[in-house]
């Protein structure tokens, strides 16, 4: 055989060549030098394409921002989405849905940042996302909450999440007298979701029975958010760092320093934080925040009382409001709307009472 | 304006993610549960750095090279909501991030004013004293050499520097696979003469 063009000692590189090129390529001496010789400068190619370097941490999280912005519906003349349900207005989303978030967040996403200054923002952030999404088993969690303009005081919060199940929960508030504020749970096991108010004493639940596909719940939610919030912690670079060692562990204390809101009116942003992590385990401790959540402005303060893992005990008792001897309980039908389906529920109770 | 750019600047419209035979480390993602958010993220974990060099390699720019990436991997996301072809998404990310290049070194050239940075037949401006001190290594060398290359040259060499198969190549810049060893042969010949010019 003849010896190869300059094209097909490329190939031979490439690793493109027919098995004839390549046996030539092996047995003749002259080609086989000419293919080592371009073998290298292909390999001077591919170390100044590798030079330019690493793409900046802040393009995955502008990516994870994009993405949680990006609508599938675009232009003026496709046909628009359903109405969006009720469920998801600002309005449902009280102080215990808010606290819910930014416990979730607190105790769910930042116990595992790891060592903060040895991560990089990039693998925190794939740390954190990759142990949500593998998270297994019930958790519950206990924390105190305070949230300024949102509540007369603190309050504790207890909830129940089921990671390999996030439609299935239970979260309930006490106020500092240790009585019941609100709670909420849904359970597609039982098919039931339940809501307690506290009015004048008495402790009223409504409760309905098949449920349909179950709504966005909390800990959904709080998924979408935490990887806003992900990113925003991450687009903040000057996060200071003080290591303390007291009789309990280390301690590290993490804070973002107050900045000037450049955009009041955001979705989701931090103004300033604090957060106070184990040094054992990496928990957060405590965490404090000021910042804008649905566009509204927000203060926080957080403080972890219990956490655990539920074994084998967990029962589907654990994600339902049980009632007490005093408490009312309004039975109901599911409705696509939850909204809908609790006035519903409540007025036509009411209209019984009435007679009518 | 001249057209600084010849045929490499058509948009490839080809059916994408062609190729019946996955290449590389990205497996073949037809199961309809995978949640498409998770694996645009994960493919970004995976090609997020390799695509990033690509194009910064064709457009010498970060910050372009960057936008061109978060774009390449909405449009993933959108391909993979819409039950797109998931088979071979290397070749498929690195086709959309090679149009994406076009798109935007043909909006430099309707929309910017003329810059020696911006210009792809030039070289970077480097005061002479700075390139004296950097033609003194062989890498500085090549590195101008490579950066001097016509954008089409560039774009073939950074494709097969990623480790696309010729087919794979053939996809992303538009031309016939049988060409892509004879164009990737006097791309590297045209860089070496470059580099001793």
């Amino acid at each position: 055989m003849r010896c190869l063009t300059d094209i097909e000692v490329q190939a031979v590189v490439d690793d493109e060549a027919s098995e004839e090129i390549r046996a030539h390529a092996n047995a003749c001496e002259a080609c086989r030098a000419r293919v080592s010789e371009r073998r290298s400068q292909m390999e001077t190619i591919a170390s100044l394409v590798d030079a330019d370097g690493m793409p900046s941490s802040a393009l995955e999280a502008r990516l994870r921002h994009a993405m949680s912005e990006a609508s599938g519906v675009r232009g003026s003349t496709v046909l628009r989405a359903n109405k969006p349900s009720a469920w998801r207005s600002v309005g449902l989303v009280s102080a215990l849905a808010t606290a819910a978030v930014i416990a979730l967040l607190v105790y769910g996403v930042l116990p595992h940042f790891g060592a903060p200054t040895t991560l990089s923002a990039s693998e925190v952030l794939s740390r954190s996302l990759q142990t949500i999404s593998s998270g297994q088993g019930v958790e519950r969690l206990e924390y105190e909450v305070a949230m300024d303009g949102m509540t007369a005081g603190p309050v504790v919060i207890r909830q129940v999440i089921d990671r390999d199940n996030p439609n299935r929960y239970k979260v309930a508030s006490y106020r500092p007298d240790g009585t019941i504020a609100t709670a909420v749970s849904q359970d597609p096991t039982t098919q039931q979701r339940s809501q307690l108010f506290h009015v004048d004493g008495t402790n009223y639940i409504v409760r309905v029975g098949a449920i349909h596909t179950p709504v966005l719940s909390i800990p959904q939610m709080a998924q979408a958010l935490v990887e806003t919030s992900i990113g925003i912690m991450q687009a903040k670079s000057d996060q200071q760092l003080t290591i303390e060692d007291g009789p309990a562990g280390r301690r590290y204390v993490v804070e973002i320093p107050p900045v000037t809101p450049q955009n009041p009116s955001a979705t989701l942003d931090l103004f300033s934080a604090r957060a106070v992590i184990s040094g054992t385990d990496f928990r957060i401790q405590e965490f404090t925040a000021t910042g804008t959540m649905l566009r509204q402005p927000f203060s926080v303060s957080v403080k972890l009382r219990t956490h655990e893992y539920i074994g084998g005990a967990v029962t589907n008792e654990s994600f339902a409001i049980t009632p007490g001897p005093d408490d009312v309980v309004i039975e109901g039908q599911a409705d696509e709307d939850p909204i809908t389906e609790l006035m519903t529920t409540v007025l036509r109770e009411l209209g019984r009472a009435r007679g009518k | 304006m001249t057209t600084i750019a010849g045929s490499w600047m058509k948009a490839v419209h080809r059916p994408l993610a062609s190729p019946a035979t996955p290449t590389g480390p990205t497996p073949a993602t037809t199961s309809t549960t995978v949640d498409p958010q998770a694996e645009t993220l994960r493919l970004f974990q995976e090609h997020g750095t390799a695509l990033y060099r690509f194009c910064r390699s064709v457009l010498r720019h970060t910050g372009d090279a960057e936008d061109v990436v978060q774009e390449t991997f909405l449009k993933l996301l959108h391909h993979l909501q819409h039950d797109g072809d998931a088979r071979n998404l290397k070749s498929w990310l690195f086709t959309v991030a090679a149009n994406g290049c076009r798109d935007r070194t043909r909006w430099r050239l309707r929309w910017l004013p003329w810059t020696a940075e911006r210009d792809d037949r030039t070289v970077d401006p480097i005061d002479e004293e700075v390139r004296l001190k950097a033609d003194t290594t062989e890498a500085d060398r090549a590195r101008r050499a490579f950066r001097a290359l016509a954008p089409r040259d560039r774009l073939l060499l950074s494709l097969r520097a990623q480790g696309l198969s010729y087919k794979d190549i053939a996809a992303a810049s538009g031309i016939r696979e049988q060409s892509v060893g004879r164009l990737l042969a006097r791309a590297l010949d045209r860089w070496r003469k470059q580099c001793v010019a």
